[in-house]
């Protein structure tokens, strides 16, 4: 073996070891750019207003149509327009986003919620968010001190408009885009 | 996550729905690292064989594939038990380990040790030992809260872990330090092991007592102290750690323990006045210990004054250290290359000295590169631990990546003199079975920790877009739900 190969090859040693530095710190600038921005369709902008609009009227009052109701009352948003984030505007947590799941989003004091909120006005499965013909809905689960949209108290399963506060204990959040 | 909403919840829907694995973006990512690190801890150790022997081949190379064959299992296993863990802190923890073996065999070249004899086989062997312990770790703990139901167990065996090698019959001295245990052909560092059930009572305590620590007190000097009181705690770890420095002659293990209860007590109030009163005790101890005790003061003075030809000739004296330093500059920018160097000069050139080893065939260079590797390491560990849901989570992830970050500065910061030199084990990198097992435990904890923050929807590195799914959508099957 050469000395020549032997420098090259000592040398390509300490290249790979930096090159596998590197790429790792490249994998990870996820955590410090932040997730790519996602491309939302040109009409996404256009369907804000309308959507807004439609949650205006709230749940219908009769407890036996309440289920079918939100789904059969409602025309179904594209789904470009369905919010996908969820952004905590006061609370402890404030300014914590979270990236809503694909179909629903438990809310409690339980660890095993998908949203975990430990106040002392947080019941263990406090409330959840549902995604019904590609609207976010959220449900009350008997919970002891409330959830409240835009300030009244969740009853019945309710439309989350994206942009209006949802408040449980503490903690108020909404959904956005 | 195949995550089974049954259960009282879902009486709503009626429905039983089963949340599709995201995909395995993190693993492949992770597989890809770790070819790549088992590559060039392969590629070191060949390069070991041809700068030193002049040729390549031999059973190292063999235990070598029979530990990425571990290493590749480790991950199946990890797709299984641990889907979303973190795909950094493996693949670094097994380059790190693969340099070290490389760095280790040479030196048992050098020696012209072979077999059992050879720490680098002993090391290969440990190596496989640590990562079936580290994934029966993982397999078992499938959920990290259930370790701070264990927390006062983790504070007595840790308890019990530090007083072993005092006890006549199986504590050993190696090098004036009585940290050893002895069973048989075995020796065994237990205060290692200790660290992590430290770490874990720590958090779990300070998850517990935090509120009185860091809410009540008086401020003076814009800083809130402490009630006399609410001392307690922090004397009883000082006592711990100047019962180290006195009766195991350890001065790192004692600024370890001490600087990882300081850290997280730190994360846990959020309070400076903490960290000074902790510096300000430990320097009270170090301090009267350096006056009172013969090898405390030896220390200081080979640091101070380690050039001096008395200091460097008198036994116990600065040679290991002047040494090192040499090797250092030998190596200078690109190092001489692995298996061309003399690092066997120095003392315990394969355990408290690998750094200088490697520093003296991978130059300053190389030596940084491992440096890297570390701060990504503990930055990951830091991460986790930010990213975690439940406090006591939050504070193990920081504690077990500090306490892998500070004996890192104890052990690089005496060989390079920037500290007083004190024996400890580089992780990952030196020789020795007791500190592979409890760094590969820790990896094993860290990836334990940063699973269990899947749920947290936030936390996510893919950019994957998140799939809608039809069956949410479904009229038929909510109404029948609700109407139950």
């Amino acid at each position: 073996m050469s000395e020549l190969t032997l420098l090259v090859l000592r040398l390509a040693l300490l290249i790979l070891m930096w090159f596998f530095v590197f790429v790792v710190v490249y994998a990870l600038r996820s955590d410090l750019f932040g997730q790519r921005a996602r491309k939302l369709p040109a009409t996404a902008g256009a369907s804000f207003p309308a959507a807004a609009a439609v949650a205006a009227p709230l749940a219908p009052a009769p407890v036996a149509a309440a289920a079918t109701a939100p789904i059969g009352s409602r025309t179904p948003q594209p789904d470009a327009t369905t919010p996908r984030r969820l952004v905590i505007t006061s609370g402890p947590r404030e300014g914590m986003e979270i990236d809503l799941p694909p179909e629903q989003l438990t809310i409690g004091r339980s660890s095993e919620s998908g949203l975990i909120i430990r106040d002392d006005y947080t019941s263990t499965h406090h409330a959840r968010l549902m995604l019904w013909n590609d609207q976010w809905v959220v449900q009350d689960l008997d919970s002891t001190n409330g959830t409240f949209l835009a300030g009244s108290r969740v009853m019945l399963p309710t439309p989350v408009p994206p942009g209006t506060p949802v408040t449980i204990g503490t903690t108020s959040f909404e959904l956005r885009r | 996550m195949a995550v089974i909403d049954a259960g009282p919840r879902s009486t709503f829907t009626g429905t039983i729905r089963v949340r599709l694995r995201t995909p395995a973006r993190r693993r492949n990512l992770e597989l890809f690292l770790l070819l790549g690190a088992l590559v060039l801890a392969g590629g070191a150790m060949v390069l070991v064989e041809l700068g030193a022997l002049g040729r390549v081949g031999g059973t190292l190379l063999v235990l070598e594939g029979g530990l990425a064959v571990l290493v590749l299992l480790g991950h199946v296993a990890e797709r299984v038990v641990a889907p979303d863990a973190d795909p950094f802190v493996f693949p670094i923890a097994v380059l790190l380990n693969g340099v070290g073996i490389a760095e280790i065999s040479r030196i048992d070249i050098a020696k012209g040790l072979g077999g059992w004899e050879a720490a680098g086989v002993r090391q290969i062997v440990w190596t496989g030992i640590a990562l079936i312990v580290a994934f029966a770790a993982l397999v078992l703990i499938r959920n990290h809260r259930v370790l701070q139901r264990y927390r006062y167990i983790a504070m007595f065996s840790a308890i019990v872990l530090l007083l072993l090698p005092v006890l006549p019959g199986i504590g050993r001295t190696i090098s004036g330090a009585r940290v050893w245990i002895a069973i048989g052909p075995f020796s065994f560092q237990p205060g290692e092991l200790a660290k992590i059930a430290l770490a874990i009572f720590f958090a779990g305590y300070l998850v517990t007592a935090r509120d009185s620590l860091s809410m009540v007190g008086r401020t003076f000097l814009g800083m809130r102290f402490p009630r006399v009181r609410d001392l307690g705690p922090i004397l009883v770890i000082w006592v711990l750690a100047m019962a180290v420095i006195v009766f195991q002659h350890d001065l790192g293990t004692a600024l370890l323990y001490f600087g990882l209860f300081l850290v997280m007590l730190y994360v846990a109030t959020g309070r400076l006045s903490w960290v000074i009163i902790g510096l300000l005790l430990f320097g009270c101890g170090a301090y009267i210990a350096g006056r009172s005790l013969n090898y405390v003061a030896g220390r200081f003075g080979s640091w101070l004054d380690a050039f001096n030809p008395a200091v460097y000739e008198k036994s116990g004296g600065s040679y290991q250290l002047v040494q090192g330093l040499f090797g250092l500059a030998n190596g200078g920018l690109v190092g001489t290359g692995l298996g061309q160097g003399r690092p066997d000069i120095v003392p315990l050139a394969e355990s408290d000295y690998i750094v200088a080893s490697l520093g003296e065939e991978l130059g300053l260079v190389g030596l940084f590169a491992l440096l890297a590797l570390y701060l990504l390491f503990v930055s990951r560990g830091f991460r986790i631990g930010f990213t975690g849901q439940d406090d006591f989570g939050r504070l193990l992830g920081v504690g077990l990546s500090f306490v892998v970050a500070l004996q890192v500065f104890i052990v690089i910061g005496g060989v390079t003199r920037v500290i007083p030199l004190t024996g400890l084990t580089t992780p990952f990198l030196a020789a020795g079975g007791s500190s592979l097992v409890a760094n590969w435990i820790i990896v094993a904890l860290l990836l334990r920790l940063s699973d269990s923050v899947r749920n947290q929807p936030h936390w996510v590195v893919d950019t994957a877009p998140i799939p809608v799914m039809a069956s949410s959508s479904d009229p038929s099957a909510a109404p029948a739900g609700g109407a139950s």
